[in-house]
């Protein structure tokens, strides 16, 4: 196997294919087709408080018996967020020591560098799976996403928070895999960890 | 440079924080809450559950604004409540309009509501938020004004499978005799 990195990198891409794929599935099975009648801006919003019904005089209808499907996009997606942050914490315990700073860094023994450990391959695998879930949110959630609401709309900046924090991870890890002296990488990263969570309870 | 780096995640992770607590009285709530609070709170008042839902589904008091939840359940306005009359005493009115302005959109945590609240409508009808519009806008009429089991936007449950719990998410939703929809 000359090229062991291009087979990883091809089923990666595999991966989130799939899981992109996935996530789109519920739009493909939902039938678009809309009635003539229908077919104006005006007709499918029937707010329909003003559509003749007296709500005040209608019983509800009751909701038919219905469960929830096991899996979905919007599912696959907090699914994710999960994962990248059980990975980030992963990475974060599997750390090596804080190094040397300054003048401390005279008497430090050399350490040979370790590129390809736990911590390293968990700091790829995390960021890996934050532009995945990245990803997968911005092609289910595409409509929760309107400037209009402007900066503090929760969902904009879930989406804003997700999308930065992913950025750092994936910064901080090429910033330490292309250095061939070990570089401060864990700041950038933690900041990344911090903004995903916090996406993430913005829209718990 | 490390050191650095940390310090400065800690105090951006602190003044968020921070920010956040000075926000409202119950910022610790949500912040320390691992309860899921996606949608919106769902009706706790029996009051108001009872009164509403006597004729139609008692909507979580988040879906308005508190100035619209004023406008609506008044004495006079009441008298004519979307062509019904919905009068109540007193003593209930009030209990009433006090549970749904005190869970308005604006006081609310949960997501739903605080997109609501951010739109800065005061509309008489739900129906009428831009946010409600806009996540109801691809929905074509056969499968609300003229399906025989839902009839109008305004009933949440006929769709909204757990609309009782405050729960109106996608994967929850099964349109009467549209059971491919999802």
């Amino acid at each position: 196997m000359k090229h062991p990195h291009l087979y990883k990198k091809i089923v990666a891409s595999l991966c989130l294919g799939l899981a992109c794929h996935a996530s789109f599935a519920a739009d493909s099975a939902l039938d678009l087709s809309v009635p003539a009648a229908s077919a104006s801006p005006k007709s499918f919003m029937l707010a329909s408080n003003d559509s003749g019904v007296p709500a005040a005089n209608v019983a509800p209808a009751a909701a038919a018996e219905f469960s929830e499907p096991w899996m979905s996009g919007d599912k696959l997606h907090q699914y994710m967020g999960w994962t990248t942050l059980a990975l980030v914490a992963a990475t974060a315990l599997s750390a090596p020591g804080e190094g040397c700073e300054g003048a401390a860094c005279a008497n430090a023994p050399v350490q040979p560098r370790q590129t390809n450990g736990a911590h390293a391959k968990f700091a790829k695998a995390a960021a890996f799976m934050a532009a995945a879930t990245v990803t997968s949110g911005l092609i289910d959630h595409w409509d929760d996403f309107h400037v209009e609401d402007g900066f503090t709309d929760p969902d904009n900046l879930h989406a804003m928070l997700g999308t930065a924090g992913a950025l750092m991870m994936m910064y901080a890890v090429n910033k330490s895999a292309n250095s061939t002296v070990p570089v401060s990488h864990a700041g950038i990263a933690e900041l990344g960890g911090v903004a995903m969570a916090v996406a993430i309870k913005l829209t718990w | 440079m490390l050191k650095k780096f940390k310090i400065i995640a800690l105090l951006s992770s602190a003044l968020f924080l921070a920010n956040s607590a000075l926000a409202g009285e119950t910022t610790a709530d949500w912040l320390l809450s691992f309860e899921r609070m996606k949608n919106f709170k769902p009706v706790t008042d029996k009051t108001y559950a009872k009164e509403c839902g006597e004729c139609h589904f008692a909507y979580p008091a988040g879906l308005l604004p508190s100035a619209s939840w004023e406008k609506l359940l008044n004495a006079t306005a009441l008298k004519n409540h979307f062509g019904d009359n919905a009068e109540m005493d007193a003593a209930t009115l009030e209990r009433v309009l006090d549970y749904a302005t005190n869970n308005a959109a604006e006081k609310s945590w949960y997501k739903r509501a605080r997109k609501i609240a951010n739109s800065d409508q005061t509309p008489l009808r739900i129906t009428e938020l831009r946010y409600i519009k806009r996540v109801h806008e691809e929905i074509p009429a056969k499968m609300i004004k003229d399906n025989k089991d839902v009839k109008s936007l305004s009933m949440c449950n006929a769709c909204h499978t757990q609309a009782a719990k405050g729960v109106f998410d996608s994967d929850t939703v099964n349109i009467p005799n549209f059971p491919d929809y999802n």
